[in-house]
């Protein structure tokens, strides 16, 4: 499978009255925009605002984060099944606006229950040097629901209207000639099985979604629809560059922009052909409890080591306590198989009593599972002092203007569960 | 602090302090003047940097018996010297000792705002209980590494007596006070986890950036041999508390539990209840809270006699994020507190 990446760089986003690419300037038809959104009858009051690095602007509310795509030619559709189209991707070529950035911002009704969206980006000062969203050129995409529509509805609708959004602003940079192409190209596992035999096959275990919390219905994660209740399947890792996975909506430390380049998947790549050989992602998600962990850590251990014929995998995990315990598990199994692994991890709490100096899982009695990545806690010092902003975007109660000390993780995109910040947990 | 020399005063127990074994393990606290027993080393590592003025010196039996009060004892003995730093220890395996040298040390803190350093083996009890009040310098377990160990307590306490930050624990050798901090490493953690991979897969050696916890081997009570005469109790760390959350639980990061009577109440109703807890989808405990903490089946049981009676009170936390060393406090308190109150059986209910 080979997937061309048409890279055209952005460095400022502006309204105009035609939508276009000139010059590494994105110029935005607001009408028109806000018109194709506004055709999806569970939204209404579709607002799009923009934000440039250094402006004092503070974005609040985010649920996610997208880079505007759109596919090229023939060569597949955009987000298959979640905008409604039959499709495939991670094939032929994708116009990608490297420096800007689609982000969705939730409107909440008092009453509405669950967890409410908290993250935010600044485009300027210390919030900006601590996330990567600080210095994308954003455009930021507000809806109400409209009528009747549930808030689960209305979540589904809202990051659809961001997926459109994103696809339309990366047409206008379609007929442009590419500032870079990135390569990626992996052919089918029965022919690079007998090309690259000497070197070792490595595939990554990829945990999209948590079922600590109900996952929303109707969800686009995969295709189109959620992953509540798959076990564990392989992906092709163009696929995941491609538009085939979205970040379940309002997900801790993973965005959809996070996907779209996702670090580990490039990581791989790199090293491919050269010291390893890429034979596929296997995407699964977290089980809550015991019985069914156990079914998703031996199916995707087995998958690893009977249907690609892994000699090592990469693992992460994508929420707190059982994610952890998910992910452990098929670590050690694959251990006992004979398949060699590392994990890369966010710890969610710590326990302070401890005397090592390493940071510690929540998992204990697992010898296998000897070869660990830290990458940061939410719950570890410093937090960083914002400025006032100057403006808002997001439904503000006024009180998101003011600068104060703020954890590190309400920052969109400063701390990744797929291994996007240099972040490591230290003792002191 | 003044020009000139760094003021240190040294704590030993009677035997390093060369009073004598055992046999004056209760001598109450003294002062000699100078250098005694291993604080000429330290003087040694301190050469014209310091002056260790006076040592004083206690048994570990004195001291061990009522910890707080012999320390602020040692302390008034001292503060006529006007030490700019303590040096305790060290007290390497020597559990008494190394105690000692903690409550010294956390004491001089406190009442003379001065830094305090000991030095201690990692299985000293010393450590668990004051690693997070005072800088412990890791130590092996006996007197003969007494210069190592010597040698980086002073160079640490050179450091704090000139008001400096130290460096990480593996640096300056102390073990972790209680705090995480999130650094820069050199690479991102996917180039981290995908190389350490590589070096797995060639047969290298690589080093684990994560660690597995020891966790306490806790073993289960015996059966419950009468249920009939049984009085249970209904625990839970599900975050279920009364409407308007009384007692302000955190809903994750716990730092405390509620207790709460059921006493005539046959089933918990939604509208007196909400749930505290950011680890779980709790729809479902808002909607029937009994899910959670059985009351309704336990009067149940009650009428048909299958326990003997349900406790008046269940208690309540949050186990999200929970630190080890709240949720053992915790769960210590609630322990007492049941078998005070004649509690034979517990049933938990997690989430």
């Amino acid at each position: 499978m080979k997937l061309e990446l048409k890279v055209v760089k952005i460095s400022n986003v502006r309204f105009a009255d035609k939508t276009s690419v000139e010059n590494g300037v994105l110029s935005i038809d607001r009408e028109e925009l806000i018109g194709l959104l506004e055709k999806d009858a569970r939204l209404e009051a579709v607002e799009i605002e923009l934000a440039n690095p250094g402006e004092k602007t503070r974005i609040i509310r985010i649920v996610d984060v997208i880079e505007p795509r759109a596919k090229l030619g023939n060569s597949g559709q955009e987000y298959p099944g979640a905008l409604d189209r039959l499709g495939t991707v991670g094939r032929g070529s994708t116009c990608a606006l490297r420096g800007a950035a689609v982000v969705l911002s939730e409107y909440r009704r008092s009453q509405d229950r669950g967890r409410a969206a908290t993250g935010i980006i600044d485009m300027w000062g210390p919030g900006a040097e601590i996330g990567p969203f600080g210095s994308t050129c954003n455009i930021v995409v507000m809806a109400s629901p409209a009528g009747e529509t549930t808030p689960d509805e209305y979540r589904i609708a809202l990051k659809i209207a961001g997926l459109k959004a994103a696809v339309y602003l990366a047409e206008a940079g379609a007929g442009l000639t590419p500032d870079e192409v990135e390569v990626y190209n992996i052919p089918s596992l029965v022919e690079f099985a007998s090309d690259m035999r000497v070197l070792p096959r490595v595939t990554y275990v990829f945990q999209v979604l948590t079922l600590q919390f109900k996952p929303l219905e109707g969800d686009p994660v995969l295709y189109g629809n959620n992953i509540g209740a798959i076990v564990p399947t392989v992906l092709h890792p163009n696929e995941i560059l491609d538009g085939a996975i979205t970040a379940p909506y309002s997900s801790t430390f993973m965005d959809t922009y996070g996907i779209q380049n996702h670090p580990i998947v490039h990581e791989l790549y790199k090293e491919h052909g050269k010291s390893l050989n890429f034979c596929g992602v296997i995407i699964s998600n977290a089980p809550n409890n015991a019985p069914e962990y156990e079914r998703t850590a031996t199916v995707a251990a087995n998958l690893a080591k009977w249907a690609l014929g892994a000699d090592g995998a990469v693992l992460t995990k994508c929420g707190g306590g059982a994610p952890e315990m998910v992910m452990a598990r098929t670590a050690q199994r694959c251990e006992q198989m004979g398949i060699k692994t590392t994990l890369a991890l966010l710890h969610m709490g710590l326990d302070t009593t401890e005397i090592s100096l390493k940071a510690s899982t929540i998992f204990s009695d697992m010898p296998e599972v000897d070869a660990m990545v830290s990458m940061g806690t939410p719950a570890g010092s410093p937090a960083v002092t914002l400025e006032p902003a100057e403006r808002v975007i997001g439904m503000s109660d006024g009180s998101e203007r003011r600068g104060a000390a703020t954890q590190a993780r309400q920052i969109r995109g400063a701390m990744s569960q797929i291994g996007d910040s240099r972040l490591i947990a230290v003792r002191y | 602090m003044a020009t000139g020399k760094v003021r240190v005063v040294h704590y030993l127990n009677q035997f390093f302090g060369g009073l004598g074994g055992e046999e004056k393990a209760d001598i109450g606290p003294q002062v000699i003047e100078g250098v005694t027993g291993p604080g000429r080393a330290i003087q040694n590592a301190l050469a014209e940097r310091g002056e260790v003025i006076a040592t004083a010196v206690c048994g570990d039996n004195y001291i061990g018996e009522k910890p707080e009060e012999a320390a602020a004892e040692i302390i008034e003995l001292i503060r006529s010297y006007r030490p700019d730093v303590i040096i305790a220890g060290p007290a390497f395996e020597a559990g008494r000792f190394g105690v000692a040298c903690g409550a010294v040390g956390k004491a001089a803190q406190e009442k003379l705002g001065i830094p305090a350093i000991a030095g201690m083996y990692r299985e000293n009890p010393g450590v668990e209980l004051y690693h997070k009040d005072i800088y412990i310098i890791s130590t092996g377990n006996t007197v003969r590494v007494m210069n190592e160990a010597i040698t980086g307590m002073v160079s640490l306490a050179m450091k704090l007596a000139a008001g400096e930050r130290p460096g990480k624990p593996v640096e300056d050798g102390y073990f972790p006070r209680g705090t995480v901090v999130n650094e820069l490493a050199d690479r991102t953690g996917a180039e981290r986890v995908v190389s350490m991979l590589l070096q797995k897969l060639g047969g290298e050696s690589f080093e684990t950036e994560v660690i597995q916890p020891q966790f306490y081997t806790i073993s289960p009570a015996p059966k419950v041999e009468d249920l009939a005469s049984a009085k249970v109790a209904l625990v839970t760390d599900g975050g279920l508390v009364p409407a308007g959350n009384p007692d302000g639980l955190e809903s994750s990061d716990a730092t405390k539990y509620g207790k709460y009577s059921i006493e005539g109440i046959e089933s918990l109703d939604p509208e007196n209840y909400e749930v505290r807890h950011g680890g779980y989808d709790t729809v479902f405990i808002r909607k029937n809270p009994n899910r959670l903490v059985p009351v309704d089946i336990m009067r149940e049981l009650e009428k048909k006699k299958v326990i003997g009676k349900l406790h008046q009170y269940y208690y309540a936390t949050t186990g999200v994020a929970t630190k080890i060393e709240n949720a053992k406090w915790m769960g210590q308190e609630i322990a007492r507190q049941l078998k005070e109150d004649g509690v034979s059986a517990v049933i938990l209910t997690s989430t």
